[in-house]
């Protein structure tokens, strides 16, 4: 039975793959199948309904609320002018250095890539970010590059993150807090080595484009003017209270929220901007919300006893203990999470996790560190995830062409992430 | 801006001459991130410096190797200076539509024949004559973009696409063009992009 349960996981992989299924539906189906597939009843106790689908179906909740936070304070560093701001003066004080501009906005998408994930984090950096390093020189896929190792630097101190991968794997916050913490230079050391890198390799870039006059006057957004100095450090707020001050993750996220609109806004104007922004970030995070539902689908399907019993001789099989060839067969695997491929965390590879940690042949903590991983990779270089996508398109380049300049970095720091995994948690 | 007006607005798309090349240059500086929001005076104001500053520019000379490309149109692109290696690429199939359209408006006095392609050898000598010279900092000055004072340090800030209005007006300078490429660049756009144009 678990080789069909694998064959199943393998064609839910190819509907994805060929895009017949977006991905949430299609881990939802797995669910389903895999749970039937492992002697599961309709209802009662382990059963599809109940256990898979009522059960799953909020078990990252926590996740989900994180989610919403991030994406409220994103909208609310978009509309108050501070993430642009940050670029402007990055370009305003560096700007006849390419490299210096490249590097600062590094630093601003590391800050929002904290706050939240993925896109939306790409477009808090990117909208402002890409086009500003495209016009001081930096080449196309340079200044797309740039923006998504910033965000994947920020990825190890991403909160929401944090919560998935405490609730998803059963660890406490502060295991994932420590690993975290070690995997962050591997990132930072990556993403910096891109910048300096593909700067001096591929020299500057000016073009004169068609495109840079417009035949009428641009309708201009309403001066925003500059956010004050203070107000800049508001990205920064969650991260400190969480990892500084050991705070619990909603409460952090919340006082971002709070610093970003007390800095930026009159109390008159307040209450106003508060709900715009909240329900703006529900838009922004519906995406991730629905991916979160089904994971949590999939992982109460792939944890019902029946599914444990018949996975577990399979996957112990080809599962390799000795530390070097573990971090040999996994970092050789790293292929397998991009296109939406079967190590995708946020797919199929959380339903593997899952399947790793119930089945006991690897502890939990070395499940994290393998995901996490991962994960670095994810972030950045598949081109089929949705920052990726947004911010090779928004440069004017195709998202392959950004994968294959960044996945030599990215596939390093999975590297050391194993490493690391195999020296302190095997 | 006055320009915003209906009225004048319809009598300069029909003809882009009647913007003046400031304005143009305004223009692309309002259209190049980091200016969103900005005042449209001190934007012109910056135009300006920046023109005078590439019109006053010593004649640069270019080692940068010349290639010739032909799928400009497609990527709305007129040429490219590319710093590793030195390289300008000259878009040939948008160097020929621009000589038509110079014809097609009856633009033959500002931009004689041959004048587009070494407009833009010159623009791009520009770039790489401020890519590896002391000359950004001398802009940089020029615009006198002031982003921080402490006492009596005044730190001069970056204006993005200052080089760019920099390199054009150079460019009109020393090819003896009558009007700025800009000028040019912005009739181009707006032939591609005219409804029913197949692009
Ligand atoms: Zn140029």
């Amino acid at each position: 039975m678990g080789v069909v349960i694998l064959l199943v996981m393998a064609a839910g992989v190819g509907l994805m793959l060929t895009r017949r299924l977006p991905t949430a539906f299609a881990l939802v189906l797995l669910a389903v199948v895999i749970a039937f597939l492992a002697g599961a009843p309709l209802t009662g106790k382990n059963s599809v309904l109940d256990t898979v689908l009522q059960e799953g179906a909020p078990t990252l909740a926590a996740t989900m609320i994180a989610i919403i936070l991030g994406s409220w304070l994103g909208k609310l560093l978009d509309e108050t002018g501070i993430a642009g701001t940050l670029v402007r003066k990055i370009v305003e004080f560096g700007g006849d250095r390419p490299t210096v501009v490249a590097l600062g906005v590094l630093a601003v998408s590391a800050l929002v890539g904290t706050v939240t994930g993925s896109a939306p984090a790409a477009m808090l950096a990117g909208i402002i970010g890409i086009p500003a390093m495209i016009a001081v020189g930096v080449p196309k896929v340079t200044a797309a590059g740039t923006v998504l190792m910033g965000i994947a630097v920020g990825i190890p101190f991403e909160l929401p993150v944090w919560q998935f991968f405490s609730t998803a794997l059963e660890l406490p916050i502060p295991t994932v807090r420590a690993f975290m913490v070690k995997l962050f230079p591997f990132a930072l050391a990556a993403a910096l080595a891109f910048v300096l890198v593909e700067t001096r390799r591929r020299g500057t870039e000016h073009a004169w484009s068609l495109k840079s006059v417009e035949a009428k006057p641009r309708s201009r957004r309403a001066d925003l003017g500059d956010a004050p100095w203070y107000a800049l450090l508001a990205p920064a707020v969650p991260l400190v209270l969480a990892l500084g001050f050991e705070l619990a993750i909603i409460p952090s996220l919340l006082a971002g929220v709070l610093y970003a609109l007390a800095t930026t806004t009159r109390p008159g104007e307040m209450n106003k901007r508060l709900l715009r922004t909240l329900y703006g970030g529900f838009e922004v995070a519906a995406p991730p919300i629905a991916l979160f539902i089904a994971i949590g689908i999939l992982l109460a399907a792939v944890k019902l006893p029946g599914a444990v019993d018949a996975l577990e001789p399979l996957v112990k099989g080809v599962s390799p203990q000795n530390p070097v060839l573990f971090v040999l067969v996994f970092t050789l695997l790293v292929p397998l999470c991009l296109y939406r491929g079967p190590l995708n965390v946020f797919g199929l590879g959380a339903g593997i996790a899952g399947v790793l940690i119930a089945t006991g042949i690897y502890p939990a903590a070395a499940v994290l560190g393998m995901a996490t991983s991962y994960n670095q990779v994810f972030g950045v270089a598949d081109p089929t995830s949705t920052q990726t996508v947004w911010s090779a398109q928004y440069a004017g380049v195709t998202p392959q062409q950004v994968m294959v300049r960044t996945l030599p970095y990215v596939w390093a720091v999975a590297l050391g992430g194993l490493c690391v995994t195999a020296v302190t948690r095997l | 801006m006055t320009t915003s007006e209906p009225a004048s607005l319809i009598g300069e798309l029909t003809d882009p001459a009647s913007v003046d090349d400031v304005e143009w240059a305004a223009r692309l500086l309002a259209a190049t991130p980091t200016h969103e929001g900005r005042d449209p005076e001190l934007l012109r104001q910056w135009a300006r410096r920046a023109d005078e500053f590439g019109s006053r520019l010593a004649p640069v000379r270019s080692t940068a190797h010349v290639i010739e490309r032909d799928d400009g149109l497609k990527r709305m692109l007129l040429a490219r200076y590319t710093s590793r290696p030195p390289t300008v690429e000259l878009y040939t199939d948008t160097l020929a539509l621009a000589e038509e359209l110079v014809d097609a408006r009856g633009w033959r006095d500002w931009y004689p024949p041959g004048s587009v392609r070494a407009a833009a050898l010159a623009h791009e000598a520009v770039h790489a004559h401020l890519h590896h010279g002391p000359a950004k900092g001398a802009l940089r000055q020029a615009l006198g973009h002031t982003v921080l004072r402490l006492g009596r340090l005044r730190v001069a800030g970056h204006v993005a696409g200052a080089e760019e209005v920099a390199a054009h007006a150079y460019a009109r300078t020393v090819c003896g063009l009558g009007r700025s490429p800009l000028l040019l660049s912005a009739a181009l756009r707006a032939a591609l992009t005219r409804p029913g144009r197949e692009n």
